[in-house]
């Protein structure tokens, strides 16, 4: 009899172990397709499959973290401003979804914000970079006063600056230190886990490489 | 036992083997694909992508009844139920497209909004700024929208055969006293109001809400700014002076101070004037303004501003057109306000208000002093309960207090007067398509001692994906002008509140960028104060700066509530910015016919500042490469009626239709950290020699055509700001 219960005792760790190992496998491996595809369709299915992670583990904050990052990425690849929107709707209640899940904000979910109200300003830059410019800024800020190291602000901070008109001060020479900073900081992430927030690394180094070329050709 | 436990592997085994193809197709309400739609077996990861045909195919090991489900970025979901026990093909689901179709309306009907908050209103506060012809005047803007008639002359916004009077301007729910700058008779002055001041412009040329009163015709209604968007400091410099400004933000608060000098020397030195500027406009002042916002339901807003001008010109007489006058004016300007806004629980928001404002006229026309001096003390309290999203009740109440003090070669006259309103107000949208807004408003007051009720109703149905019908109706009262309450009390008390009462409809489509707006209105006018002679001396008197006491005197002279009139018209207004690349124009073209009887008319005219016809064309060109903006603006109006003594029917003759071409170009770049515009611009570049109307010699054989300060002119300048200067983000 010891040995039924102890018997049903380990299953039942083993199931819960495998059921966890499951959902970070899928969501481990949807993300990195999702990540380091590029063309827009397969993106698309990473994302949708991104959203039945979502759905079928749906205590699991880390699922809907990526849900929303991945909605807010996909945004940008769409010409449609109303599905834009609508893309970014959904990522800002994925969103919510991970801090109540989280039960407080952290960096990552600031970062998270930053980058959808960064999105939203992308839509219309010339009626929101107002509202937005501002809600980008106060995430930005929250988030450094939480952890100053995390390399996600200063890749934001250097595509806000990237796509911000140079009569601005934007550009992409003034975006650089932004991405160099980004990319030392991720140097020092070292993360296997994906429940441990450690996306932006490949795109950073596409952006800061774009930022570098124009620095050679001296503008 | 091990033969068991190969049973169980082979069943594992057996099940892995049993996999579905499950194929289908999604469509949306018009037939369409739809593509990278999510189609899954609920609560499973089993599922695909639509392509570009909307096709999907996945495989399963699912088996028995299963809810298939597709959702779609932008639609809705759809589902259906599903007996797996082989392949299923030929599934089909349509998904319902609610990006555009739960978008609720709204209430058009006499209503243009410049806001930076919303994403669709007609204009931004930056349309305006950058409106040539404008000079960033908020006012002047207006001007190039439907239902305004364009001024050269005299100081107001005169919307739909209304005059200047019947105009209110509402600064956060306090009334404005002292709207533009004080002026010689004759010239047009800029309205106080910049756009960057604001966050949300609003102007309703008809069927106002219920929180406002006193003004016949339209309301335009500002909202100030909350905590600044970050630490800013910002220099100007141009052809009528320099200024600076800058603005903190702390966590939980913020504020602004700014300072400026005028001095319109360059400006009128370079071009000719029509009148002579013997003492250039000169001013100084300043304002500062401090927001606290400890949480997202409390706001506290306190703002402060001081100014003073001077100016000396040389005019032509108001009551004498032959003679030219020279004319002094000095100018002190004060206003103080509070608010505060507090929401409770989500279900409560509180609203309290106090200004303060006061105004001190002192002019010399040749060597007679006079002197003009307005107060004002007002509040507002009121409080909206939200039932839910689609119901909102609001209540309030609000108190004004003035008073007028006007000096004239030693004669003094005066007004006090206290109002106290109540009004309620509900914003109902039973359903998306639909929208009401029901609204009451109680007034009493002290000088008249009379009372009135103002019922207001507007509503607004869908009419269509992107199209919609606005109706607004109303009751709208107002004091009679000053000019007639100067008089001593008990002849006030016999004084009624002069009425009107306003229909409106209005088409608006909205689609890509593209905007449609067709209004047409009715407008009746009760009650208007009117000056009447009981003996056949009848006189006209274009002088708008007339003294009355001397002919109450005399017994045939009298003032009462029986004047009236109407006005009725067509709008239209387009405005594109999809069309051609980097381009924004708009069209706005009103037709008026309006006719009333008042103030010293002797019969029932069209009124002297209503040009039938009035066309703006204003156009937006941004050229991306070398960062620059271009704007042109063409009104016209058709000629205006002027009094000829010589003409059986009053006010019959024509003037000449005004016409007036301008242009600007904003040139914009980063000097260091330093985001900088530098602007010039030209109005009136073919030099037009608009003429607003002519006045006649006493013995009406001399006319003198009324003309604007100048007719062409030139401005320049440069706007510099710096912003978060104190910040290292690295």
């Amino acid at each position: 009899m010891k040995k039924l219960i102890l018997l049903i005792a380990v299953s039942a760790v083993a199931f819960v172990n495998a059921n966890a190992q499951d959902f970070k496998q899928a969501l481990q491996k949807t993300w990195n397709t999702f990540d380091t595809t590029k063309e827009n369709s397969a993106r698309v299915e990473m994302s949708n499959k991104l959203g039945l992670i979502s759905k079928k583990w749906p205590d699991e904050w880390a699922a809907h973290f990526y849900n929303a990052l991945s909605k807010a990425i996909l945004s940008y690849n769409e010409t449609n401003e109303a599905k834009r929107d609508a893309y970014l709707d959904e990522a800002e209640r994925e969103r919510e979804e991970t801090v109540s899940l989280l039960k407080k904000e952290n960096d990552e979910t600031y970062v998270l914000a930053a980058m959808i109200a960064n999105a939203r300003l992308a839509v219309k830059p010339q009626s929101r970079w107002q509202k937005y410019g501002k809600i980008f800024d106060e995430n930005i800020a929250k988030a450094k006063e939480l952890n100053p190291n995390n390399p996600r602000i200063y890749y934001l901070q250097g595509t806000s600056k990237r796509f911000t008109p140079k009569m601005f001060g934007g550009g992409k020479k003034a975006s650089l230190p932004y991405f160099e900073k980004a990319e030392s900081l991720f140097a020092k992430e070292n993360s296997e886990d994906v429940t441990t927030i450690s996306w932006g690394k490949r795109i950073n180094e596409t952006f800061l490489k774009d930022a570098r070329g124009e620095e050679t050709d001296g503008e | 036992m091990k033969s068991f436990f190969t049973f169980l592997l082979s069943v594992f085994h057996l099940t892995a083997l049993a996999q579905s193809n499950i194929s289908g197709r999604i469509v949306d309400d018009k037939g369409k694909p739809v593509m990278g739609a999510s189609v899954y077996l609920d609560n499973t990861l089993d599922g695909s992508s639509t392509d570009s045909f909307g096709v999907f195919k996945f495989t399963t090991t699912e088996n028995g009844t299963q809810t298939l489900v597709a959702t779609a970025v932008g639609y809705s979901n759809a589902g259906t139920t599903l007996k797996i026990a082989g392949d299923i093909s030929d599934i089909n689901l349509t998904l319902k497209n609610t990006a555009k179709t739960l978008e609720e309306v709204t209430i058009t009907a006499g209503a243009f909004e410049a806001s930076n908050d919303k994403d669709k209103t007609v204009l931004k506060p930056l349309d305006i700024v950058t409106t040539a012809g404008a000079q960033a005047d908020v006012v002047r803007a207006l001007e190039t929208l439907p239902g305004t008639q364009k001024q050269g002359t005299q100081n107001g916004l005169f919307v739909r055969g209304g005059d200047a009077s019947e105009a209110g301007f509402i600064i956060d729910g306090m009334v404005v006293q002292n709207a533009f700058f004080s002026g010689p008779p004759g010239v047009a002055t800029r309205s106080r109001f910049g756009a960057f001041q604001f966050k949300g412009v609003s102007f309703s040329s008809g069927g106002y809400s219920a929180r406002y009163g006193q003004a016949l015709s339209s309301v335009l209604e500002l909202s100030s700014l909350d905590l600044p968007e970050r630490s800013t400091i910002n220099l100007g410099a141009n052809m009528a002076g320099v200024y600076a400004s800058g603005s903190k933000l702390w966590k939980k608060s913020g504020g602004d101070v700014t300072a400026f000098y005028n001095n319109l020397s360059p400006f009128y030195g370079i071009v000719k004037t029509n009148f002579d500027f013997f003492d250039v406009p000169e001013g100084y002042g300043g304002s500062a303004r401090y927001a606290f916002q400890p949480n997202k339901n409390r706001l506290v807003k306190a703002t402060v501003s001081v100014n003073h001008f001077s100016s000396g010109i040389a005019v032509p007489n108001p009551g004498v057109p032959e003679q030219t006058i020279r004319y002094t004016l000095k100018n002190d300007n004060y206003n103080a306000q509070v608010s505060y806004k507090q929401t409770l629980k989500d279900k409560w928001i509180i609203y309290a208000a106090g200004a303060f404002s006061y105004n001190k006229d002192k002019s010399n026309f040749d060597t007679i002093g006079g002197g003009l001096i307005e107060q004002r003390s007002q509040g507002r309290l009121e409080a909206k309960y939200i039932v839910n999203t689609r119901l909102n009740i609001l209540a309030g109440s609000d108190l004004q207090h003035f008073k007028v003090e006007n000096n004239f070669a030693g004669f003094s006259r005066s007004i006090d007067e206290r109002i106290v309103s109540g009004y309620a107000e509900a914003e109902w949208i039973p359903v998306y398509w639909l929208a009401f807004k029901p609204g009451l408003r109680y007034e009493h007051s002290l000088l008249l001692n009379k009372d009135n009720v103002a019922p207001r109703l507007s509503l607004a149905v869908k009419a269509g994906r992107n199209a919609q019908v606005s109706l607004a109706t109303g009751i709208f009262y107002q004091l009679p002008d000053y000019l007639y309450l100067y008089t001593n009390k008990p002849f006030n008390q016999q004084f009624d509140f002069q009425k009107a009462i306003h229909y409106i409809v209005n088409y608006q489509f909205q689609k890509n960028d593209r905007t449609l707006r067709l209004e047409v209105y009715y407008k009746s006018y009760e009650h208007l104060l009117r000056e009447y002679w009981t003996s056949d001396t009848a006189d006209y008197d274009p002088n708008s700066f007339r003294s009355l006491e001397q002919n109450l005197v005399t017994g045939k002279f009298g003032i009462n509530n029986s004047g009236y009139g109407y006005a009725t018209g067509a709008e239209l207004f387009w405005r594109d910015r999809k069309t051609i690349k980097n381009t924004d124009y708009w069209v706005s073209y009103s037709y008026i016919d309006t006719r009333r009887l008042y103030k010293n008319y002797l019969a029932e005219a069209t009124p002297e500042f209503i040009a039938t016809h009035n066309l703006n064309v204003v156009g937006k060109y941004w050229i991306e490469r070398i960062q620059t903006q271009i704007n042109a603006t063409y009104s016209y109006a058709s000629g205006r009626p002027f009094f000829n003594p010589s003409n059986p029917t009053f006010l019959g003759d024509l003037a000449p239709e005004y016409q007036s071409l301008s242009f600007t170009v904003n040139y914009l770049r980063s000097i260091g950290k330093w985001f900088t515009v530098i602007y010039a611009g030209i109005d009136n570049v073919t030099n037009h020699k608009n003429v607003f109307g002519y006045r006649y010699s006493a013995d009406g054989k001399q006319r003198f055509p009324v003309v604007p300060a100048l007719y062409r002119s030139y401005f320049v300048g440069i706007n510099m700001s710096l912003s978060e200067f104190n910040k290292d983000e690295l």
